[in-house]
């Protein structure tokens, strides 16, 4: 009887693994076709926390298979609203690959995304590695400059929509950054006045206080949830704290700025290659 | 007929009774010609004289209706203005009682205080800025006379424009070296920030708000002058108040100023 169990519960456990490995094949596709799908969690596919991340895991690994390689990570429900909103405490995170970089002053083009969204952030420059609980001083310590940042997320659900499992598996709907001119003044960063631009015009307003109070709570969280697995945030990566207004919608033809106090200025245009081959 | 007359100085009368009962009372847009901006002033001036006549002392103005979002909710695409008078003043770090405000709320400022009169045609930026003694951070606490904030452009004017009380910091700023478009703001309640901003949320500057109040009131014939307090208009959103809670606000380059108000 007790070998039956046995039994029973490997075979489940070797079951779940393939699961885990389709579903991430499912979402990197997703992902590398810029084509939506519809949300785990309505497709009876049902995630744990752990779970979920190993599916982020597996997709991940997919795109370092293609050639991509990790830059950093992202860091998001960096805010209390957001965490009420989602019905958690904790916030999610996911890595940055070499494949999301867009260049400051770059071009974003559609035809890689799906209904992508930009938001303003502040990015911290590692000069050391960083795992486990770290205290304030240990994190800034290893920080070797700061710059404001654009992140462009992408969910790969359709309409945007998704649980918490949902999210994490999809790598936290994480598809591009853009990071402005690195500072190595690391001023006081928890209440710096933040402007998201569209062509000109302002849109969001916002302060970086907006990211857990002060963003460099972000870092030190950063630091402690890679390490419950198993990871150590290294020297030479980004790590986006989190966002500090709410994401808007990118089109064709946009120009997107973030000023940000004390930090300056990042900027992208938006392009769409699909139109440009159309019309011509 | 009702004489227009008749009909601003009845609805003055309901908003000073709502006031002074404690009871909201019901929008009084039906009352006014739909939209009529200017009557919702006359309104508003009656209730203003009806303080100076009973000894009270007007210090300044605030501006209302700063944001594009807001601005769009009431349909409109200007801001507005309310009368500021000397007892609304609350010191820094005091605490306000319930009853003192109806339906209250809070929102974070910049705030000017004039060292000139600014009684010339058309004053611009640069005459705001030679007129301007110093800078203040401030809490506004936003208050509205008609039942469940129901309000339309009409109803805030003629409230006064929703005015309450309000905090300032104690600590002036010169306005050199102060970067007001750019600054960052957050109101914390118990250490959690509950609004955040920046000062280019106001009107894309507070000074183009204070220079349009300034053109606004020299057009009315009582211009801004020596002495008078501006509140510029919120930086962020404005936030609900629940008995007890305590605020503080902080507005890079401004320093802090903070508030609470008595448990229930």
């Amino acid at each position: 009887m007790t070998v039956q169990t046995h039994t029973q519960h490997t075979e489940k456990s070797a079951g779940d693994i393939d699961t885990l490995d389709m579903v991430a094949q499912r979402l990197d596709q997703a992902a590398h076709t810029a084509s939506a799908m519809t949300q785990l969690s309505t497709q009876g596919v049902t995630l744990s926390l752990d779970g979920a991340y190993q599916v982020q895991d597996a997709s991940v690994a997919r795109r370092f298979a293609r050639g991509e390689h990790q830059l950093g990570i992202k860091m998001g429900f960096t805010s209390r609203a957001k965490m009420q909103q989602m019905g958690v405490n904790e916030m999610i995170w996911g890595p940055l690959t070499s494949g999301m970089q867009i260049e400051e002053g770059g071009t974003l083009d559609l035809a890689n995304f799906i209904h992508p969204r930009v938001e303003p952030e502040i990015a911290f420059l590692l000069k050391k590695d960083l795992c486990g609980p770290v205290s304030f001083t240990e994190a800034m310590d290893a920080v070797e400059a700061v710059a404001p940042a654009l992140e462009i997320i992408d969910s790969r659900y359709r309409d945007f929509r998704f649980s918490l499992h949902d999210v994490i598996a999809d790598n936290c709907s994480s598809s591009g950054f853009v990071v402005g001119q690195w500072r190595r003044d690391l001023t006081q960063l928890d209440n710096l006045g933040m402007v998201l631009e569209m062509d000109g015009a302002a849109v969001e307003f916002g302060s970086s206080a907006a990211i857990l109070g002060n963003p460099w709570r972000s870092l030190v969280a950063a630091a402690r949830l890679a390490s419950e697995r198993g990871r150590v945030l290294k020297a030479g990566w980004t790590v986006l704290a989190g966002a500090a207004t709410a994401a808007r919608p990118l089109t064709a033809g946009n120009y997107i700025r973030l000023q940000c106090e004390a930090l300056g200025d990042v900027e992208f245009r938006v392009r769409d290659s699909r139109a440009a081959a159309t019309a011509a | 007929m009702m004489l227009k007359t008749d009909k601003i100085e009845i609805v003055a009368k309901q908003l000073r009774q709502a006031a002074a009962s404690g009871k909201p009372c019901a929008p009084v847009r039906s009352l006014l010609p739909d939209g009529d901006i200017e009557m919702a002033y006359k309104v508003q001036a009656i209730n203003a004289q009806h303080g100076r006549d009973s000894g009270r002392r007007v210090c300044g103005y605030k501006i209302g209706l700063t944001s594009p979002v807001v601005q769009q909710q009431l349909g409109v695409n200007q801001p507005d203005f309310g009368v500021l008078f000397a007892d609304m003043c609350v010191a820094d770090s005091g605490e306000i009682p319930l009853n003192a405000v109806l339906q209250p709320k809070v929102e974070v400022e910049v705030a000017l205080v004039l060292e000139r009169d600014l009684d010339m045609e058309m004053p611009t930026v640069t005459d705001l800025i030679r007129a301007t003694a110093f800078v203040l951070p401030a809490i506004e606490v936003v208050g509205s006379r008609v039942q469940n904030w129901d309000i339309s452009i009409v109803d805030t004017i003629a409230d006064n424009a929703s005015s309450g009380l309000y905090v300032l910091g104690n600590s002036p700023k010169k306005l050199d070296g102060l970067d007001l478009s750019l600054c960052g703001m957050t109101l914390r309640r118990a250490g959690e920030p509950v609004s955040t901003g920046v000062g280019r949320a106001c009107l894309g500057h507070p000074l183009s708000a204070a220079a349009w109040l300034a053109r606004t009131l020299v057009k009315l014939g009582e211009p801004l002058l020596a002495g008078d307090v501006l509140l510029t208009g919120a930086l962020g959103p404005m936030v609900n108040v629940n008995p007890g809670d305590r605020f503080e606000a902080r507005v890079s380059g401004l320093g802090s100023v903070s508030v609470g108000f008595a448990a229930a």
